[in-house]
């Protein structure tokens, strides 16, 4: 048995987001919310205290009227892998309640380990993660269409997108009844990857040559958040216009032309 | 012995010694920390049985094929239906919060009885028994004194079988008055009979968007809402890789714009003089596509009437009246793009102009529907591949004529109450001044079905003062919105998740395709399907009513009425023709002249510009504008998609105006500033937000924010924008054709 | 602060006075009284403090696992399967059982009872479930019975060989299973003989250690969080 585990293949769970085709429609982020049980009060508009796993920023290219352009970008967790898996969030974590996982890819959140410190937030490059402000509270019968494959998180502490990890467990587990070991491209596919009308999310492995991912990400305009940081994250950005890449790593207006894409 | 201090301390001493070493306080302590992190008040979900249910959504007039995840009875997920021709596996944000409507908690549960004073929100619970009762008595009392025809019915849904029963019901009751509601679809609709010569019951148009590599969108909101959201969605990623080219002229840089190949800001209102500006350049420099223009097409060139005198034809009104100078200066758009703009057009192997603005939920002007209808004719795309046709309604098994009834003959022959020839093109905007006037006639019943005119109409003051004037209004709503707080009875419908019906047409989509909608959920409250309310109410009725509407219950109605489509409907959740093809490229038109119509005597597209309500006491111009996480309609925003409303449109309760920073500067404004917004309708308070991407001397605001009744999670968010702006009626269709209202600001 | 300090010295001083005893008896006391402390908050700890913090619950009906196992054909998959997507599906549901017990089958009260209370008014019977893990654990029976192919009897012991159910008790505190937190309080502290003695996080790993050459996680060498977690 030992010898069958030693086996599987180590993956790198990732996405490829085409900021091209991305009509910034938000469906990525009610897929999420709806999917994960992320709760919601009577005024979200303070977005410092609005939990979005996967939230879409708007980014201007800073042109007056009409030169004016926009772009939207959606944003989950970034699933960094830093150097050896010491991504920002997990190096800091005082209560090993966030950790990453080599087996794939995945940075994990456990709430019930978590005590709402909050230096993962701090650390965060990509305001990825949330904290819970407030008991979870639905109103009376809404809590009925919570899903049980995703634990609801209390009050004090810290969450973020998890890729969706319970899909990854039920498409093992369905592998497993029809005694495969390994699972199809197609078996684990994210919320909101699913979601998306416009077709902007591709997810899979991005060890695996035969996923989508594999190729997207090697296009000639893919880039990375905050690339120059070193996070190393996992989430693959393709924009044809080149104030966009720009803009995804913070180049200074006189700086040269972008290094990436 | 005695117990002394000492004693005792050490006795403390020992307790705790002795506590230390047993398992308690760590137990304990642990035992805390787990609690802490699972308070109980944190609700757990329930495991169970994973099953998925097909249905369809009909929260919009996409229709598209959803598939519903449930865990034993509860609902957990909406995901889009893989495989539906609509929308292919894809979902929108509104469908995605579909559980969220069913699970409101503003639900109407049970039908309802007004107590005290209309609006107040004071109700009884009534039995079913009791409500068809009291409906039925009220409008038998009518009948009896010959005023059959002072009843009104609204829909808001489609043309569905229930939209099909409820006007059936009224006409077997005796009136004429039967809304739907009108949209793009109406002046569409219109355009294609007048220029096409579609039937009036062609349900909608038909487009091959996916066809088309040159697309010229009047403001159309392709990625805010128009249309099938998700089959527009597909369609413009498609666009990407066919390398279509989308070219989007607003005033306002929308979600639209910004994905375009090119955003063109035009002065508002002034779409029909740039469509015209561009036939002008097509046919200036010969490069409309003769071969259809010469061969199919008639009021190209002037024609002598019967009167012997010369009628202007297309060709001489456009090259007289748009020159690019001229249209320039309506636009104001440099003459040199407006050439070039109608060059690329013609140039495109499938180019296609595009009407509606926003999610087209307004009819909007002729003028522009017609204009940019021509501009598709002049290029040749009607009935042809990526191009613009009318899609006629699906063969139907006729139901049985309505019994012959005295009473009900001399009631739908009474002229209608908004002045409209026949309910296809019914005018829903007209029908509060009617009531108001008590002109032709008082309205003395009004039955609202799947809508909520008292927040969607236009001027919402006089709208509400309309309300009042009817003595008798009866709600089909499943929610507590703004219509269902104020009628008399509250006769409450099942949430579409609990409905059996048919969703016939997607709207903006190239072929006829009819989705069931299935039951996914038994009704959670005392609610009943409005299809058996109506058939209730007839028996009620009595007579030939009762004959007419003779069904034992709204599924057999159903059946009989989708004949045998309901197999494939059942088996796989949609049916279209496989042998039908869209579009079909006839030449043939059902016009007087059996061509298609430039211009006929009953019309020639021109430029007579929708006036702008306001003086030059209000220097800007507020315009409405659409975003898809706003759902505008009679589905009120669920709590999911409000949270993703941007902090640039909803910032706490407040709505925000966008508004260009040069015209922010001159008006002493800056980011956040709340300030007073003034209309000739209204006024209201709201937040600056400076936005670089709009027209400077225009305002937004978009719609769907506003709500006064349903809960705290819809309701008392930013301004409803009919509040602000009346309805300007189009001469021609006499629907809705405002597209902004002149406004000032002043710091609040 | 200093005034009562000041308080405490006049008030023991004063105790010194007025003591008429020898100090060794004195001592005795208190040494005697230390044990005391001692023993009583021991026994407290040890013997009551465990029994109080549980609540203990009778299953609703008194299932006999013996009985059952012989009738059927599938061993305990017959009525704990896993369902096709690999959910486990648990205590059974009426709908399985009424195939049988649609009407009274032998002369055991408890049946009678099942009948009368559940099967004939419809309502599903509230078992408690002795092995059920906190709603933050995603635990994949599939993975352990059909990838690992383990048996039942291997984590839940011979459950399936009793005839009475045993008594339920319910940590008040944590909500917890006894069965989740020990079986016993030296099953508690981590000293166990079987699979079923303790089943809290280390006993998952412990196996998971063993049985798994390649640990995922970063932070402490042993499994991805994500293996178990949700």
């Amino acid at each position: 048995m030992k010898s069958e585990q030693n086996q599987e293949n180590t993956k790198k769970f990732g996405m490829v987001i085409d900021l091209d085709v991305c009509t910034g429609c938000g469906s990525c982020m009610v897929a999420c919310m709806a999917e994960n049980n992320v709760p919601f009060r009577k005024d979200e508009s303070d977005k410092l205290k609005s939990i979005t796993w996967m939230r879409v920023y708007k980014l201007t290219n800073g042109k007056p009227y009409p030169e004016t352009d926009i772009c939207y970008l959606p944003r989950p967790c970034q699933h960094c892998e830093g150097h050896e898996g010491h991504s920002p969030c997990v190096s800091v974590c005082p209560a090993t309640a966030t950790d990453y996982d080599m087996q794939t890819g995945i940075v994990s959140q456990i709430y019930t380990r978590c005590f709402g410190c909050r230096y993962c937030m701090a650390a965060c490059p990509y305001h990825a993660r949330y904290f819970n402000w407030y008991d979870p509270v639905w109103p009376k019968g809404m809590e009925k269409y919570l899903n049980p494959d995703v634990s609801v998180r209390m009050r004090g502490v810290v969450e973020k997108c998890s890729l969706c990890i319970h899909r990854y467990q039920a498409a093992k587990n369905k592998a497993f009844m029809e005694g495969k070991t390994e699972i199809e491209e197609g078996d684990y596919q994210t919320a909101c990857t699913q979601a998306c009308p416009a077709g902007a999310i591709t997810f899979g492995d991005l060890n695996n040559p035969s996923h989508a991912v594999y190729k997207l990400k090697q296009q000639p305009h893919a880039f990375r958040l905050l690339e120059r940081l070193g996070a190393n994250p996992k989430i693959y950005y393709v924009s044809s216009r080149e104030w966009v890449r720009r803009a995804g790593d913070n180049y200074l207006k006189n700086e040269g032309p972008a290094k990436i894409g | 012995m005695k117990i002394d201090r000492r004693s005792f301390l050490s006795l403390g001493i020992g307790a705790a010694a002795g506590t230390a070493l047993s398992p308690l306080p760590w137990k304990l302590m642990d035992d805390v920390s787990i609690w802490t992190q699972n308070w109980p008040w944190t609700p757990v979900p329930a495991a169970g049985e994973s099953t998925y249910v097909n249905s369809v959504c009909t929260l919009c007039p996409g229709s598209c094929g959803i598939t519903v995840r449930k865990v034993d009875d509860r609902g957990v997920k909406i995901e889009g239906m893989k495989g539906h021709p609509v929308n292919q596996g894809g979902i929108c944000m509104l469908g995605l919060a579909g559980l969220q409507l069913l699970y409101a908690p503003d639900r109407i549960k049970t039908p309802l009885k007004r107590s005290g004073k209309r609006g107040d929100g004071n109700w009884i619970s009534i039995t079913w028994d009791q409500a068809i009762s009291e409906v039925a008595g009220k409008l038998k009392e009518l009948r009896a004194n010959g005023q059959a025809h002072t009843v009104a019915g609204i829909t808001g849904s489609g043309p569905n079988t229930v939209s099909r029963l409820f006007k059936r019901l009224l006409t077997a009751f005796g009136s004429p008055n039967f809304f739907t509601t009108p949209s793009m679809d109406s002046s569409y609709r219109l355009a294609l009979q007048m220029m096409n010569g579609a039937p009036p019951d062609a349900i909608t148009p038909g487009f091959d968007l996916e066809n088309a590599d040159f697309i010229l969108s009047f403001g159309s909101g392709l990625l805010d809402g128009w249309g099938s959201p998700v089959h527009m969605f597909r369609t413009n990623t498609a666009w990407r890789k066919t390398q279509a080219r989308v070219i989007q002229i607003e005033p306002r840089l929308s979600r639209t714009a910004a994905k375009a190949d090119r955003w063109i800001a035009i002065t508002p209102g002034s779409e029909a003089a740039l469509a015209l500006g561009i036939a002008h350049v097509l046919i200036s420099e010969s490069l409309y596509r003769k071969e259809f223009v010469d061969n199919y097409t008639s009021g190209f060139e002037g024609v002598v009437n019967a009167t012997g005198e010369l009628q202007k034809g297309f060709k001489q009104h456009v090259l007289e009246k748009f020159s690019p100078k001229t249209v320039s200066e309506l636009t104001g758009l440099d003459p040199a793009a407006i050439i070039l703009l109608a060059r690329e057009f013609a140039k495109a192997k499938a180019p296609i102009a595009l009407f509606g603005k926003g999610q087209g939920k307004q009819p909007g002007s002729m003028d522009e529907a017609l204009s940019i209808h021509a501009l598709n004719a002049l290029v040749g795309v009607i009935n042809q591949k990526g191009g613009i046709y009318a899609l006629p309604a699906p063969d139907y098994p006729g139901w049985p004529a309505i019994p012959p009834d005295p009473i009900a003959d001399s009631g739908v022959k009474q002229p209608r109450i908004d002045g409209a020839s026949s309910d296809a093109f019914s005018r829903l905007n007209q029908l509060p001044s009617a009531v108001l006037s008590g002109k032709p006639y008082p309205l003395n019943a009004l039955l609202v079905m799947e809508a909520n005119p008292l927040y969607t109409m236009p001027d919402s003051k006089s709208v509400q003062e309309a309300f009042d004037k009817i003595p008798f209004v009866v709600s089909f709503s499943s929610f507590m919105d703004e219509t269902a707080r104020n009628a008399d009875l509250i006769l409450p419908n099942h949430v579409y998740l609990e409905r059996h019906e048919d969703a016939p047409l997607p709207e903006g989509f190239s072929r006829p395709v009819i989705s069931l909608s299935k039951a996914v959920f038994k009704p959670l409250y005392k609610t009943q399907h409005v299809g058996d309310t109506l058939i209730l109410l007839a028996k009620g009725l009595g007579s030939s009513i009762a004959e007419a509407l003779s069904w034992k219950d709204f599924d057999t109605c159903l059946k009989q009425a989708m004949g045998d489509k309901m197999d494939t409907l059942q088996k796989t959740g949609y049916w279209t023709d496989p042998n039908a093809v869209f579009p079909d490229g006839k030449m043939t038109f059902a016009t007087p002249s059996g061509k298609f119509e430039f211009a006929s005597s009953a019309f020639c597209p021109g430029f007579t510009p929708v006036k702008i309500e306001g003086d030059a006491t209000y220097p800007l111009v507020l315009i409405p504008c659409d975003t898809m996480r706003l759902a505008s309609g009679d589905t009120a925003n669920p709590p999911f998609d409000t949270k993703i409303v941007e902090e640039t449109i909803l910032l706490h309760q407040a709505s925000l105006i966008e508004i260009n920073p040069k015209t922010a500067l001159s008006q002493g404004l800056s980011e956040n500033d709340r300030v007073l917004l003034q209309t000739p309708r209204g006024q209201a308070n709201v937040l600056v937000h400076l936005e670089e991407g709009i027209m400077p001397g225009v305002i937004a605001l978009p719609r769907g924010l506003g709500h006064t009744a349903y809960d705290d999670y819809i309701a008392g968010k930013g301004v409803n924008l009919n509040r602000l702006m009346g309805p300007v009626a189009d001469p021609l269709s006499g629907l809705d054709a405002a597209w902004g209202i002149k406004a000032k600001l002043s710091k609040a | 602060m200093s005034n009562s300090d000041d308080k405490t010295q006049a008030v023991s001083e004063k105790t010194v006075e007025t003591s008429d005893r020898p100090g060794g008896s004195s001592k005795g006391i208190i040494v005697l009284c230390f044990f005391i402390g001692l023993a009583a908050s021991l026994a407290f700890g040890w013997g009551v403090f465990p029994k109080l913090l549980y609540s203990r619950k009778q299953q609703p009906i008194d299932f006999n696992h013996s009985l059952h196992a012989g009738v059927v054909s599938n061993g305990c998959e017959s009525c704990h399967f896993l369902r096709d997507d690999g959910a486990y599906s648990g205590a059974p549901k009426l709908a399985q059982c009424i195939d049988c017990h649609q009407d009274v089958q032998g002369n055991s009260p408890e049946e009678a009872k099942f009948v009368d209370q559940y099967v004939k008014k419809g309502i599903e019977v509230p078992w408690l479930v002795y092995a059920r893990q906190p709603a933050c654990v995603f635990f994949s029976h599939a993975a352990h019975i059909k990838a690992a192919k383990m048996d039942c009897v291997t984590c839940h012991g011979k459950i399936g060989e009793s005839e009475h159910l045993k008594v339920y008790e319910q940590n008040r505190i944590s909500g917890y299973s006894r069965d989740i937190e020990g079986a016993s309080l030296i099953n508690m502290l981590g000293f166990k003989k079987h699979t079923w003695d303790r089943m809290k996080m280390d006993d998952c790993s412990e196996c998971h250690q063993k049985q798994k050459a390649v640990m995922g996680s970063v932070q402490t060498q042993k499994e991805g969080c994500f293996v178990c977690h949700k």
